[in-house]
């Protein structure tokens, strides 16, 4: 696939994006001009690049959809609901072809052939039934060719001998004040074939007082000799058509036929005889004799030669209220197009290659490594100046980080947006009234979060509509509004961004969960658990509380999958019901993959980062807990796990020993190192596939020195320290030992 | 050497036409709206022809043409705005605005540069 498809194809997903938008923003009953004046674009952009990029399967029905919408906008064709179902199925359509194109098709495999082909006379059906003004139109062209014919009809005496083509032009005054040469238009005129003569003619050329430079006052006539066609010789003039005066005179015209031109040309019958004479397109004879019998027969002639000089004007006439009529529509939506400023907005927006940015981001990185060695070196050095030059350059390196960082981003509005489609759709197949609520579309989040967090949303949000919407009877019953809601919230919290899916149905049901859980052999019968662990069980692999698989939410994945997806983000999801009012599914994340604030803490000689954001607080780990799993901090229990253990660091125990408390949602742990190094930028190097298997340790990176240093996850170590306790407690006083 | 500023809110079009210009030996400029088009003009970029889209977000082509025309300097460059077949009425709408001529879209590269050529040498 050439690049320029591949940005035709972005571009057109937006545009339907932008489609699907303004239609269901129509089916909730705007009528905002500019709404319907965007779904056109959008449809006519498809149409458009398509056809530059030859992928005629999508342009031949982007056409039709841009029929149709064109008759919309000019309120030709009412959008009813059936009409804005069969387009948002046309845009179903359309994205089945960008991805059929996308994957080296053409867009021509027959079932999506056949499927455009069956949409495209729907849209015909639709059009045809509302045919009533295409019958007028033709009417107006069928008047305007009678009026052709009778023009034919009127001059038909004496060809003339002359094999050229006559072409007479008087230029509009406005023809230099838009642009246009006129030397231009014999310039072009050469391609088609040789100008045997030309007159230039000023008659127009007002004295010098009244003349204005930039107007154009020329005409010429010319006697052309080409093989072209009367409307190749015409377009040559397309341009200046609308406000010049052009006839053009077939080779052996009828001497007639020269009569009509005389008589419309603006100046006088006997100067334009004298010059056709000259430039040899009449003779001088012919000229006399014609002049003469127009004057002879004045009395019976004037009915052909005026009905051939009317008829044409009336049709023009017909044409150009056509024109203006379509004209007023379109300069009314044209000024709606201008009040809408968030559509500028857009419009100031730069694509860039996503692997470019990539690339920046990588190069970033290397600079803050770098930097961190030079501010190391200049530390050692203990030279005051170099010191702060360094210190400068690290502060200039940071605001660098954080800019490029911001490249990234984009808002999540965007992703949001998509499920009002999936809402609107999976409602109508339930037969549930339910509504999406938006907030907070504009928080920011890095690109590659972004892509990967939709399918995770998309499972909590059909959830939402399939378990957790109630049937508006039961809804009513319990005194609920029958109109469901879904809302889905994003906000940014410390460095990290929260996702929100929460929906006002019935909630979680605890007994449910826990006799699934037992059926499933996840828990032993008579366990006792938190009311908010029997909630997680949700989360565990294998665990499904409807028993036939639907349609909707399951497509064999769990919210296990959910949980994994997000944890590989480095983020995790909790959730919180409340029995008969609903539930909120609560999804963090890094704002950003590629760069985090680290706390740099040493055991022995090796070095380990953990994310800044997680870190809490650090303390001395006070003796009387050095041999437990916990201490006690201001009356909390608070589990920890020693690095030197967990790694297996060899060495002695120093004499004392730091707690970094870290935090990961609402746990907290502590991690019992023997240094604490301070505060690091570190840049994230993914671990090689051989270390995947690996818990606690969820990257690496490198120092200032050279030497590599791991990056701690967060979670797998609160997870772990939590359950160490639970057992250590649960077992007897002795056990921690153990571990040792 | 002769410069080209293409104004086009679609990324397909831009490159497409850009290329087939850049093949034919014009320099070409580009924006993506009118208001950033507005603002090169205002900041002297030397243009010998304008092509604009008419169906754009923000300022539509036709007033962008009109506020052109405006401009003491760009008062006899040529201009041709991109139109399709199905536009006839908007066409008249731009001429009056101030455009010279239209490009009719999609177009074959020739077709293309001899529009071109027909307002510019």
């Amino acid at each position: 696939m050439s690049e320029i498809q591949a940005i035709f194809i972005q571009e057109a997903r937006d545009q339907i994006a932008e489609l699907e938008t303004g239609l269901m923003k129509m089916e909730k009953g705007d009528r905002d001009p500019e709404t319907v004046n965007a779904i056109f674009r959008a449809a006519h952009t498809i149409k458009g690049g398509s056809g530059v990029v030859e992928l005629s399967a999508i342009e031949a029905f982007t056409h039709t959809l841009e029929n149709t919408l064109d008759r919309v906008r000019n309120g030709e064709l009412g959008l009813d609901a059936p009409l804005i179902a069969l387009l948002l199925t046309c845009c179903d359509h359309l994205a089945n072809l960008l991805d059929a194109t996308e994957q080296g098709g053409s867009g021509e495999q027959a079932e999506i052939r056949s499927a455009g082909d069956d949409l495209g006379r729907q849209l015909m059906a639709r059009l045809d039934a509302n045919d009533a003004g295409a019958d007028k139109a033709e009417r107006i062209t069928s008047v305007v060719e009678a009026a052709g014919a009778s023009e034919r009809e009127a001059c038909d005496a004496g060809a003339i001998a002359d094999d050229t083509w006559h072409i007479s032009v008087r230029f509009g005054r406005d023809v230099l004040r838009n642009g246009m040469d006129p030397i231009a238009f014999l310039r072009y005129l050469l391609t088609l074939g040789e100008i045997a003569h030309i007159t230039t003619v000023f008659d127009a050329m007002p004295d010098a007082q009244e003349m204005e430079p930039e107007s154009c006052y020329l005409g010429f006539e010319i006697r052309f000799r080409s093989h072209a066609d009367k409307a190749a010789i015409e377009r040559v003039f397309e341009f200046v058509r609308s406000d010049c005066e052009l006839h053009i005179l077939p080779p052996h015209s009828k001497l007639a036929e020269f009569l009509c031109l005389i008589a419309e040309l603006p100046e006088d019958d006997m100067r334009v005889g004298e010059i056709l004479v000259k430039s040899g397109a009449l003779t001088q004879d012919e000229l006399e004799s014609a002049l003469h019998r127009q004057e002879g027969s004045k009395p019976a002639a004037p009915a052909g030669v005026e009905s051939a000089a009317v008829a044409p004007k009336l049709g023009a006439i017909l044409v150009e209220q056509r024109a203006v009529q379509s004209e007023i529509v379109e300069a009314a939506v044209v000024k709606q197009a201008q009040s809408s400023e968030k559509r500028a907005a857009e419009a100031r927006l730069i694509r860039v290659q996503a692997d470019k940015l990539d690339q920046l981001i990588d190069l970033v990185g290397e600079l803050v490594i770098a930097g961190a060695s030079a501010g190391l070196l200049a530390q050692k050095s203990g030279e005051t100046a170099l010191v702060e030059t360094t210190s400068v350059l690290s502060r200039l390196v940071e605001n660098i980080r954080d800019a490029a960082l911001q490249l990234r981003m984009v808002q999540i509005g965007e992703t949001f947006n998509r499920f009002n489609r999936v809402i609107r759709d999976v409602a109508k197949e339930l037969n549930k009234e339910i509504e999406l609520v938006i907030t907070g579309g504009e928080t920011d989040l890095d690109k590659s979060v972004v892509e990967k967090i939709g399918d995770p949303l998309m499972h909590l949000v059909r959830n939402a509509i399939g378990h957790g919407i109630e049937p508006a009877d039961v809804r009513v019953a319990a005194g609920k509004p029958a109109k469901g809601c879904v809302t889905l919230n994003a906000f940014h919290d410390s460095r990290s961004i929260v996702i929100e899916v929460s929906d006002d149905g019935g909630g979680l049901k605890r007994e449910r969960i826990l006799a699934k859980a037992v059926e499933k052999g996840l828990l032993p019968a008579g366990a006792t658990l938190s009311e908010q662990e029997i909630i997680n069980l949700i989360f565990e692999a294998g665990f499904s509380t409807v028993n036939q698989v639907s349609n909707l939410s399951g497509r064999g994945v769990g919210m296990d999958v959910v949980r994994r997806n997000v944890q590989a983000l480095r983020g995790n999801v909790e959730v919180h019901t409340d029995p008969g009012r609903g539930s909120r599914f609560t999804i963090r994340l890094p704002l950003t993959l590629a760069i985090i604030d680290g706390f740099l803490v040493g055991v022995e000689r090796a070095s380990f980062v953990i994310p800044l954001d997680m870190v809490v607080e650090c303390l001395e780990l006070p003796a009387d807990a050095a041999d437990r799993h916990y201490l006690n901090l201001r009356g909390e229990v608070l589990p920890f796990v020693r690095l030197r253990e967990l790694f297996e660091v060899a060495g002695e125990y120093p004499r004392r020993e730091n707690v970094v408390v870290i935090r990961s949602g609402a746990h907290q742990a502590g991690v019992v190192v023997d240094q604490l190094l301070g505060e690091f930028q570190t840049v994230i190097k993914p671990l090689s596939g051989l270390f995947r298997n690996l818990r606690g340790i969820g990257g690496s990176t490198i120092l200032g020195t050279g030497e590599v240093a791991l990056i701690l996850d967060v979670q797998a170590l609160t997870q772990l320290a939590a359950r160490r306790e639970t057992e250590s407690r649960s077992v007897s006083a002795s056990a921690p030992a153990a571990f040792r | 050497m002769k410069t080209i500023f293409l104004v086009d809110d679609s990324a397909t079009i831009l490159l497409s036409i850009s290329n087939v210009l850049a093949r034919a030996g014009f320099a070409v400029e580009k924006a993506s709206n009118a208001a950033e088009a507005l603002n090169k003009f205002k900041a002297g970029v030397k243009v010998d022809l304008l092509i604009t889209d008419l169906n754009m977000p923000g300022m539509n082509g036709i007033e962008f043409i009109r506020e052109v025309r405006k401009l003491p300097a760009r008062k006899f460059m040529p201009i041709l705005f991109l139109t399709t077949e199905s536009q006839q009425s908007m066409r008249m709408e731009a001429k009056a605005a101030g455009a010279s001529g239209w490009l009719v879209k999609p177009a074959t590269a020739d077709e293309l540069i001899n529009t071109i050529k027909l307002v510019i040498r």
